[in-house]
């Protein structure tokens, strides 16, 4: 699963680094040429531009050469660290990590404390993130934790998941659908309804005996947006339920593709998942994929992509 | 080397700061014709005397490459030296120097320097978000492969505030620190602000107390000692000794220049503490034979207060570790004993992008040339001008002379 942070894209000449990190060690390059010790990763040393570097093993231990406090999230994906200690650490080799600095009391803090490595597991798949504490903790490993754990449920399961709490909002895009919903029928008489409702009262809708002949489904089908909007007859059973904010708009949709007909009379179910969250100006937006499918068939007759804002 | 101060400014033009949101709204290829036409009657020169060209290439609406070339179309010129300039709010300066060395290389006579700096129109389909949405990263490189986008972004290291932040920090560690005197360099910019009509803060007088009591954005910094984004937009003209000596206004005569690049992020800097400023200052000093004693005015690149105070002490105004006690035992305003920032700086002139440099250069260009109503200083011949870019990365100097 990912995280709502941006996340390092490793590139060929870094990767070393960030599989070190995965394996709980820090590996810098050092220069074969001037010894010289480099961070960031690269391919030429910084100090003589030679073109033969090393990864080595260090240990990691390091000062504090300065710090801030952010009162104000430097990105508001980062509102669930306030406030948060960015920092920059000196490793003994002389090189400088930017970083942030956890478990240290703000008054403890101190320009030219000694610290150490904590490797942070940021994601379920284990990528890691290097931070630094100071000496008397603990330090190591940061294990994963995952943030809908530890969240209050309401009587029917559901997770209770505030709008502020972004990591756990992220958590639920994790593209896993729910189970199926309850089933509806979708009969003639429905669709005639709907006809009449709508004014698309076309024959391959409404006139069974031309369908039989003339229809390439051999009988009438429902119309897409029929189906579409049956979904209000649909339960489906999210596995959470977000709190806490003061409006909540229906957006409208992202994507509406009916990829499969509705013959009349089938019995039609959906499931949905959450495709994706993402943060504006506007607040938080959730897009819920709906999928709605004729029972037994494979191929979704709706896909619908609502877009839910909170704020 | 250097100088020998036969190039001066003779025009300039800047758009009143304006909120973004009721700023007008005008193309950038627009905006550089009607700021080099009004730089022009200030100068008393006309446009066929413009033979150079320095333009700034990052955010220019209309193009992302062959930009002078298409300014240059758009205004009806041809000219013999061409130069965008990428130095973030260091831009300014390093136009200025750029045009007056081509000027004394003998390449072209009336170089037109500008950064426009209001919105341009939105296409009819343009979402105004992607705005937000590339503003989002301040500075900092996204693109696969930049370090600051593997290295710094994951931490929430991004923007200029906690950049700025993190230096004012260990300067406090390495020197102390005195939120007074911070606050007090807001201040009195802010009353130079009250003689400036142009000023976006000018009715708004500002306290110490006030600074210190507004929010904290990264410690030490209060929002107060940050800048605030403006739209707006300048130019100058930068001509030969000769034309100078047909324009209506005394000229500012360049005589000394420096700039110097250290770092992108101050992470990497030998010390965070110690500004690319120091090197250029020397060097702009000497070329132009004045030492800080000499200097009626100094225009110091305000982004943050704490960029005022390294500033001063690394070009050379007061000793390492000396510029609070500096700051507090002198009146910085234009009625004081060492005046500093005498628009306002752009603390309380406002920031219009990379052209808020240019606001400092035109406010040295006003005090020499008796142009500064309402705030004039007396006998002002020197004028001391900086730059900075970046998180304090790049760093520019110039001493401007009156003829
Ligand atoms: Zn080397």
């Amino acid at each position: 699963m990912a995280t709502l942070k941006p996340m390092p894209a490793a590139t060929k000449i870094s990767a070393p680094f960030w599989q070190a990190l995965k394996e709980n060690k820090l590996k810098i390059q050092q220069c074969n040429s001037c010894d010289g010790w480099i961070f960031f990763p690269r391919n030429h040393c910084s100090h003589c531009l030679a073109h033969d570097l090393d990864w080595k093993q260090v240990n990691g231990d390091g000062i504090l050469y300065s710090y801030t406090l952010a009162r104000i999230p430097t990105m508001p994906e980062f509102s669930d660290e306030m406030p948060q200690a960015l920092a920059v650490v000196e490793l003994a080799q002389g090189v400088r990590i930017n970083t942030t600095l956890i478990d240290v009391a703000e008054e403890d803090i101190k320009i030219g404390m000694a610290v150490k490595p904590v490797f942070d597991k940021v994601t379920s798949d284990g990528e890691t993130l290097l931070r630094f504490t100071a000496v008397n903790n603990a330090g190591g490993v940061s294990d994963y934790v995952d943030p809908l754990e530890g969240l209050e449920r309401n009587e029917s399961g559901q997770v209770q998941v505030p709008v502020s709490n972004l990591a756990a909002l992220y958590a639920l895009a994790d593209n896993k659908f729910t189970g199926w919903s309850n089933t509806v029928v979708v009969d003639q008489e429905l669709i005639n309804a709907f006809a009449e409702l709508s004014g698309d009262d076309y024959w391959l809708h409404t006139d069974p005996e031309r369908a039989k002949v003339e229809s390439p489904f051999k009988t009438t089908i429902a119309h897409g947006s029929l189906v579409q909007v049956l979904q209000s007859r649909l339960t489906i059973g999210l596995p959470f339920e977000i709190t806490g904010f003061k409006t909540m708009v229906n957006y409208g949709s992202n994507r509406l593709r009916f990829p499969a007909p509705v013959p009349a009379s089938s019995t039609i179910h959906g499931r949905s998942k959450v495709k994706d969250i993402s943060m504006s100006h506007k607040g938080v937006q959730l897009t819920l994929e709906m999928n709605i499918h004729v029972l037994g068939n494979d191929k979704p007759s709706v896909i619908n992509d609502l877009v839910i804002l909170y704020r | 080397m250097g100088l020998a101060g036969n190039a001066a400014i003779v025009g300039a033009a800047q758009y009143k700061p304006e909120k973004y949101q009721t700023a007008p709204q005008m193309f950038h290829l627009e905006q550089v014709a009607d700021l080099a036409h009004k730089a022009l009657l200030d100068a008393g020169l006309h446009k066929d005397d413009l033979d150079g060209l320095v333009i700034n290439g990052p955010q220019f609406h209309e193009a992302s490459v062959f930009v002078p070339a298409m300014a240059a179309e758009y205004l009806g010129i041809e000219v013999n030296f061409a130069e965008v300039v990428d130095l973030g709010g260091c831009t300014a300066v390093a136009q200025v120097w750029r045009a007056a060395a081509a000027i004394e290389m003998g390449l072209c006579q009336a170089v037109l320097c500008v950064i426009p700096a209001r919105m341009a129109p939105l296409a009819p389909d343009e979402d105004p978000a992607w705005m937000a949405q590339a503003m989002r990263y301040g500075g900092h490189s996204t693109a696969f492969g930049a370090p600051e986008a593997e290295f710094d972004l994951p931490y929430g290291h991004m923007g200029q505030n906690t950049g700025y932040a993190m230096i004012a920090q260990r300067y406090a560690a390495q020197y102390g620190y005195d939120q007074a005197a911070m606050a007090k360099i807001a201040v009195d910019q802010r009353f130079n602000a009250q003689y400036h009509k142009d000023a976006i803060f000018r009715g708004k007088e500002l306290t110490i107390e006030e600074v210190l009591a507004s929010r904290m954005v990264a410690d030490p910094l209060h929002v107060l000692e940050i800048v605030m984004p403006v739209a707006g937009g300048a130019a100058v003209i930068v001509a030969s000794k000769e034309l100078a000596a047909r324009a209506k206004k005394r000229p500012a005569f360049v005589t000394g220049f420096g700039e110097r690049l250290s770092f992108k992020s101050p992470t990497y800097a030998n010390e965070m503490t110690v500004t690319p400023v120091a090197e250029a200052a020397k060097r702009a000093f000497a070329m132009a034979g004045l030492t800080p004693q000499d200097i009626n005015a100094a225009q110091i690149y305000d982004c943050y207060t704490i960029t005022v105070l390294l500033s001063l002490e690394d070009a050379g105004f007061v000793p390492k570790g000396e510029g609070q006690r500096f700051i507090k035992e002198h009146n910085l305003t234009w009625k004081g004993d060492f005046p500093l920032n005498t628009h306002g700086g752009q603390l309380s002139f406002g920031q219009a992008a990379s052209a808020g440099g240019f606001s400092q250069v035109i406010e040295a260009f006003d005090q020499i040339s008796n142009s500064a109503e309402g705030r004039q200083l007396e006998g002002c011949d020197n004028v001391f001008v900086s730059g900075t870019g970046g998180v304090m990365s790049e760093q520019g100097a110039l001493i401007l002379q009156g003829g």
